[in-house]
């Protein structure tokens, strides 16, 4: 028990929960808690987040199982532009669209102009 | 400030910059992220005061579950008594994360809990002695409760918004058992009118308190500035008491309760209740732990952690076996 009082609770290790609440919805996230095991975690999940929450599977994680981003990574994320990717990329065609067309007519007042 | 160096490669000031520059666009801060020492400090402070008075908030109302009047509220209460531990659960797991990094744990929360070092809400240290108090306990206590925590759901500490999130889902239920035993008991015999009266009269000093002092003049210090600086709160106690006698003083009156200060009446010119204050002497006393109850329930959590200490071995033990 000395190791438990001053330690990182060395037999209560960290799981995260995820669940689904409906057969084809996504898997979520759900929170984290302690359990001893695998056994356990599931056990804790169900007390303490689905006393009312519906959920139809319940999948908990070591925490260590987890490789996250580091903060630099996740800094580096946001720098991306991805609009290339993405119709919105290209919200000017229209208007460049509308500069030709207006050309095109103007140029033909012009000669309608000379006509006359 | 990004553009040509990875976060790692900032100086602590710039750090620091980019923080409050996050905070500033209101994203929300990890658990993981760079976050200044001071932020942190405040963050366990308030997480895991938070979440021990979830825990010895449950104590008051225990004491009503073997006694309730019917099957169903026996249930009722129960219930809520359940997802009371729950929060704490997940506000106290909030709280580990953020101590990890000082080599700090769960342990050491209830061992300061246990030594008073750790203080909770001065309402947990209230007695509960009769059904009335149970029912002003889950509608006011808990409507109160309701308030400040709905004013934290935006807060920038992404995990204890999550947290939030999930709490205040639960308390939408415990409002409605509160208003429900309160209803019964306005409803009910003279005597069952008159039991509800003497409990809002016990604890109508104890819901003044429960949104602490307006500024640092009633008992010397407050953390509410930091807190607003860092977004983890976005009003002040003052303005959370205001909101809870609009939204409760006609609610009282209207099932027939006086409200236990005669001083009380709404300035329509400048748009505030007027009250009589508490004692702020009389509540730096309880929350340091010297109220009516706080040795007996502080005591009845600690011999309850004692006692399961062979189950939390016994699991230890379960988890060699298998590796
Ligand atoms: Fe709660
Ligand atoms: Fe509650």
């Amino acid at each position: 028990m000395d190791e438990q009082k001053n330690g990182l609770n060395p037999f209560y290790e960290e799981f995260e929960v995820f669940s689904k609440k409906k057969e084809d919805g996504p898997l979520q996230y759900q929170f984290s808690l302690l359990a001893p095991n695998e056994e356990m975690a599931i056990v804790l999940a169900k007390e303490n987040f689905f006393r009312r929450e519906k959920a139809v599977d319940i999948w908990v994680v070591r925490r260590n199982a987890i490789r996250k981003l580091s903060q630099s990574e996740k800094e580096s994320l946001k720098k991306l532009d991805k609009h290339y990717r993405e119709t919105k990329g290209y919200a000017d065609l229209n208007q460049r669209w509308r500069n030709f067309k207006e050309k095109q007519d103007n140029g033909t007042d012009e000669k309608k102009v000379e006509k006359a | 400030m990004l553009d040509h160096l990875t976060f790692d490669q900032l100086s602590e000031e710039q750090k620091y910059d980019h923080f409050m520059d996050r905070i500033n666009r209101d994203e929300k801060i990890e658990a993981d992220d760079w976050m200044p020492d001071d932020y942190r400090i405040a963050l366990i402070r308030l997480i895991s005061m938070h979440g021990i008075s979830e825990i010895m908030g449950a104590l008051p109302e225990k004491e009503w579950v073997p006694k309730a009047p019917t099957l169903h509220r026996k249930l009722a209460i129960m219930a809520k008594v359940q997802d009371e531990m729950g929060h704490g659960q997940l506000l106290l797991r909030v709280a580990e994360d953020l101590m990890k990094p000082l080599g700090k744990n769960r342990d050491n929360i209830m061992s300061d809990l246990f030594t008073k070092r750790l203080k909770f809400h001065n309402v947990f240290h209230m007695a509960s002695p009769t059904w009335g108090d149970a029912a002003i306990i889950a509608w006011l206590v808990d409507g109160a409760a309701i308030m400040s925590q709905t004013m934290m759901l935006d807060t920038s500490y992404g995990p204890y918004g999550r947290a939030l999130k999930r709490i205040c889902q639960e308390e939408s239920f415990h409002a409605k058992h509160g208003e429900s035993l309160v209803l019964s008991l306005a409803e009910g015999t003279d005597r069952q009118k008159q039991m509800l009266q003497d409990a809002l009269n016990r604890w109508w000093d104890a819901l003044l308190m429960f949104f602490g002092p307006k500024s640092k003049q009633e008992t010397g210090h407050t953390n509410v500035d930091k807190n607003i600086k860092y977004k983890l709160r976005t009003k002040t106690n003052e303005q959370l008491r205001q909101e809870f006698f609009t939204k409760y003083i006609p609610k009282i009156e209207l099932i027939g309760l006086k409200v236990p200060d005669k001083t009380v009446r709404f300035d329509e010119e400048s748009n505030t209740w007027h009250y009589q204050d508490p004692d702020w002497n009389e509540f730096k006393q309880i929350v340091s732990g010297n109220g009516p109850k706080s040795d007996d329930r502080i005591r009845l959590r600690q011999s309850s952690y004692e006692n399961t200490e062979w189950v939390r071995e016994a699991l230890g033990h379960v988890k060699t076996a298998v590796v």
